[in-house]
């Protein structure tokens, strides 16, 4: 019995022995890293500073390398010295980026030696030189005694020095292993990492690269959107989350939008559609709140100030922009956990006057609005590109700290999603490192990935199964969904003549296996048989316009029509004939409150070809009947 | 994979209701579509791809994998013991009384007794020791006595821990002390096969094997054990090392007590009665050897064998070895029977002969004597 257990702390040894290995999201704003836990699920973890979301910046002061948070601060002083967004820039020529926007960090400029590879040139102190150490052996010359103090250390230098986008992000890497290492105690041997979805080739081979060069093997790049699905799987939001579903995943990083529709089946991920937007993204809502509290300060001090800056602001106000921009970053995450006010304060934001605001969350909504509708509209459209109705949609996940807003959420679901779609916010796992909290989802989801990874390793059959060119992810799926008619007699206004149990949902990957269970009602006196007939049908969705109510206590004078609301039914109909159809004998019924019972299983394998074999049976060790459905 | 379980309750069929013919259709046509290279359902699907496997196999092999997992890390913990119930006289001990109480019973090591390790003495007492210490039972119900059984627990683990004690109250273990008196005797056996002797032996002479102070000790064995295995065993057993002893049963010396003298008295009763029981049992175990002995079929069939063996070696020196020999001798004997006999016969003819003539003459005689007389006459 093992409440007795032994003397000793029982240690899992099967989890020991496998390599350690953890899990990054690396995004082009933060980065946040996943390691197993000691109970074998993912576990975001916090680095020396105590953030789960560590800001992807590194800034240069003196002789001191500050990376995260601390990076970020120096945005105010030491912008010239402070590099972010770096990520974005990874396998990018020079005369490939964008030199349009505003800078309020270290610009990016030719590397002076190597041909169009951009770099960043940042003014360091460098440490001279440590001087020789004392002779011990005095001279025999007859010279005044040597002083027994070493030579203190000259001044640092100051030095410039070029670094490319390549070993920045190695640096960056480097103190992401670091953290990790630190708080797993152990060497960190493998590392999957999450990279968005329209990440090139060479983007990714160039990530890659800057990894190994940090010392740490990548197992395998995933994208952010596999990541979020895969902790969505492994970890589900809530018990009513069916292994069978249609989600969409938004992934709302601080620079792009990126969104999928997934077809989930028991665990195989593919996407029917996906979307990424560049110019969406949680920046928008930034500006729109320091457009907010800069108008709020101006109102209360005098002082103008416009922000977002231009290229032509003032040094002042870009100072100004970047304080705010590092405070509201506070004001978003109290907003996102409580429905009270959000205070946003910062000393002296310009002429040395202090910020006190305050926002509670329907004015962070209404700021925030404008980019809610725009990306609930992606949402819609790409439902709709993806020849779906919004009813479809059975979850909807998001990543990307902005996901925690519940006003996002609310503004997508009014788009006209089914009352019954599973958000994180339905089920509660969006906020306090919930399951699906879409500030850590990525980086788990990654870990998850590693784990698994870790466990196969040295397996050199399955290993090239999840290289980027592998032939394994490509599948055929079904276009319909096959499933079991049972005939009812009465049947009032059912087109299907019966029960219909939904078997292999259509956009299954092949070859796949469903195997169901059920009890059957076998009437009042005992039929000794169950008969179905296996159909593919056709779904589609019956919008229904319904008049609502007249709107109460509305003026008279005002003839206004009554609001006409859709109601949407999922529809399934027959189409042509029954595939085939199947008589299970029942020897061991039983009898139940006058009515014979039994239980009845059904099994469909679907091969890679479309070729389905049916097998059903009565559970109690009743025969088998086979039908197969030929290509 | 799982069974998925339908709430779902299907009519019962129509009475009109006929199963349609396949329609010969297949199913829609299919789909390309790219899967994402992630979870443990693509792994899944790999393998069965790679190692070209149907899902009944591929369950199989998961099945295999997850078994060689599990059993390693599933580390028997409690050996087995602890998990006795107790019943009512066992509840109801008295802790006073503790030198009267079966320690092994108490922990519920009934099972293992003398076997048992001291890794299962402590599993089993801290399993009886969760199950009733008082601090459980307080919520039970009000009884002032019910950290009895928890104070017998303590007291049997007391002794069962310390090896000099375990090894006193092991010599006067209360269940083989009855088995004792149950040991087969003489007039029990008689008359009983070689079977029921070994059935009636066996147990017993494991039973003692376990004072022995030499190991291993040498079992009874069976029917057809070779000779030197049987003097083995009886030669060990004669000289049985036991390390048996009786402290256990001593009478308390009274502690309070402060007259020496009486305290001596004590203890030197308790020593000789130590020394009477060692010896009795000495004799106990010499008497268990010796009735053995007596009964043992396999000490008959060995002396049988011994005596055959003489016989054949008796035999053997006049037997085969010198056959050719022997047959020489024979015929020179019959030769020389026969030249008897033949010299017998003759000097029977002859003696024969020789009374013939004799009674020849006699007769000869006779006539001329009558001859004679008549011619007188």
């Amino acid at each position: 019995m093992a409440q007795n257990g032994s003397a000793d702390a029982s240690i899992n040894a099967s989890s020991s022995s496998l390599p350690t290995v953890v899990g990054i999201n690396y995004g082009n704003s933060y980065a946040s890293i996943a390691v197993v836990s000691k109970e074998g699920l993912a576990d975001c973890i916090a680095n020396e500073d105590g953030e789960r979301q560590i800001a992807s910046a590194i800034s240069f002061h003196g002789e001191e390398t500050y990376i995260g948070a601390g990076a970020k601060h120096q945005l105010v002083k030491n912008a010239e010295n402070t590099i972010i967004g770096f990520r974005n820039l990874l396998g990018r020529k020079f005369s490939e980026i964008p030199k349009d926007r505003p800078l309020v960090s270290a610009p990016v400029i030719q590397h002076p030696e190597n041909q169009d590879e951009p770099a960043y040139k940042v003014t360091i102190l460098q440490p001279a030189p440590k001087p020789l150490p004392t002779p011990s052996v005095t001279s025999s010359a007859n010279t005044p005694l040597a002083s027994k103090l070493g030579t203190p250390r000259s001044e640092p230098t100051q030095v410039e020095r070029y670094l490319t986008v390549s070993e920045v992000n190695t640096i960056f890497i480097k103190s992401l292993i670091q953290s990790a290492e630190d708080f797993l105690g152990k060497k960190v041997e493998g590392v999957v990492i999450a990279v968005p979805s329209w990440f090139e080739e060479v983007q990714r081979e160039a990530l890659i690269k800057a990894a190994e060069d940090a010392g740490v093997k990548v197992l395998q790049l995933i994208d952010d959107i596999a990541a979020a699905a895969l902790q969505s799987i492994t970890t589900p939001a809530s018990s009513d989350v069916k292994e069978d579903r249609t989600q969409l995943v938004i992934d709302l990083g601080s620079s792009s939008l990126s969104l999928a529709i997934l077809s989930i089946r028991q665990g195989l991920i593919y996407p029917l559609a996906s979307s990424s937007d560049p110019a969406i993204g949680a920046d928008l809502i930034d500006d729109k709140l320091i457009k907010f509290f800069a108008k709020d300060f101006t109102k209360k001090t005098k002082i103008p100030l416009s922000l977002p800056v231009t290229t032509s602001s003032s040094a002042a106000d870009k100072r100004a922009e970047a304080k705010l921009r590092l405070a509201i970053e506070h004001t978003k995450r109290t907003i996102s956990a409580s429905p009270g006010a959000a205070t946003c304060s910062v000393e002296s934001l310009k002429d040395g006057y202090d910020l006190s605001g305050t926002i509670n969350r329907m004015r962070f909504d209404m700021e925030a609005r404008e980019v809610y509708t725009k990306i609930a509209e992606s949402a819609k459209n790409l439902v709709a590109d993806a020849g779906l109705d919004l009813y479809d949609i059975d979850e909807i996940v998001y990543a990307g700290g902005t996901g925690c807003l519940p006003g996002l959420d609310q503004t997508v679901l009014d788009v006209g999603f089914n009352e019954t779609v599973i958000t994180p916010f339905s089920t509660g796992a969006a906020v306090g490192g919930g399951a699906s909290d879409p500030t850590t989802i990525l980086a788990k989801g990654a870990v998850v990935q590693a784990k698994l990874l870790a466990e196969i390793a040295g397996d050199q059959d399955l290993l090239p199964a999840f290289e980027t060119a592998t032939d394994h992810t490509k599948v055929k799926a079904t276009s319909r969904t096959l499933g079991l008619i049972f005939p009812e007699e009465a049947t009032e206004e059912s087109s299907l003549g019966g029960q219909w149990i939904p078997v292999i949902l259509k956009e299954t990957a092949l070859p796949a296996r469903r195997i169901c269970a059920f009890d059957v009602d076998l009437g009042k006196n005992n039929s000794g048989k169950v008969g179905f007939e296996v159909w593919e049908v056709k779904e589609s969705i019956k919008v229904e316009l319904v008049k609502g109510p007249p709107p109460e206590g509305g003026d008279e004078d005002e003839e206004e029509e009554p609001e006409e609301n859709e109601e949407k039914e999922k529809l399934i109909e027959k189409d042509g004939a029954a595939l085939t159809s199947i008589i299970v004998p029942i020897n061991n019924g039983k009898k139940e409150k006058g009515r014979w019972k039994t239980k009845v299983s059904v099994q469909l394998v679907a091969d890679e070809g479309g070729k389905v074999e049916i097998t059903a049976w009565e559970v109690d060790g009743g025969e088998k009947v086979h039908k197969i459905i030929q290509t | 994979m799982a069974t998925i379980h339908l709430p779902i309750v299907p009519p019962p069929l129509p009475q009109n209701w006929s199963a349609p013919p396949d329609s010969g259709k297949s199913i829609s046509p299919l789909v390309e579509r790219k899967l994402f290279p992630v979870g443990p359902a693509y792994l899944a699907h790999v393998r069965r791809k790679v190692h070209d496997l149907t899902f009944e196999a591929h369950d199989k092999h998961e099945e295999e994998r997850n078994r060689g997992g599990s059993s390693s890390d599933e580390i028997i913990d409690d050996l087995g013991v602890g998990d006795e119930e107790e019943d009512e006289v066992l509840l109801s001990l008295d802790p006073k009384e503790w030198k009267k109480q079966d320690h092994y019973a108490v922990l519920g090591l009934s099972h293992l007794r003398y076997k048992a390790t001291n890794d299962q003495i402590k599993i089993a007492h801290r399993k009886k020791v969760l199950k009733h210490h008082p601090d459980k039972k307080a919520t039970i119900a009000g009884e002032t006595n019910d950290d009895a059984f928890f104070k017998c627990i303590q007291k049997a683990m007391d002794v069962l821990t310390n090896p000099e004690r375990r090894r006193q109250f092991d010599s006067v273990d209360p269940y083989y002390l009855s088995l004792e008196e149950d040991d087969p005797t003489a007039a029990q056996m008689k008359g009983k096969d070689s079977n029921a002797f070994f059935k009636a032996f066996g147990p017993v002479f494991e039973r003692e094997a376990r004072f022995s102070k030499v190991k291993p000790v040498p079992l009874l064995g069976s029917v057809d054990a070779p000779k030197e295995e049987v003097e083995g065993f009886y030669n060990f057993w004669y000289n049985f090392d036991s390390w048996r002893s009786f402290e256990y049963l001593d009478k308390e010396i009274n502690e309070g007590s402060d007259n020496r003298d009486d305290k001596r008295y004590t203890e030197k009763k308790n020593k000789t009665e130590r020394a009477r029981r060692k010896r009795e049992d000495i004799a106990r175990l010499r008497g268990i050897v010796d009735t053995c002995l007596g009964l043992d079929p396999r000490i008959k069939r060995i002396k049988q064998e011994e005596k055959e063996a003489r016989d054949a070696k008796k035999r053997g020196k006049a037997g085969t070895p010198q056959s050719q020999k022997a047959k020489e001798e024979e015929e020179k004997k019959r030769a020389e029977e026969e030249a008897k006999k033949k010299e017998e016969e003759e000097k029977v003819a002859r003696e024969q002969a020789k009374k013939d003539k004799a009674a020849a003459a006699n007769a000869a005689k006779k006539a001329r004597r009558a001859a004679r007389a008549a011619a007188d006459q």
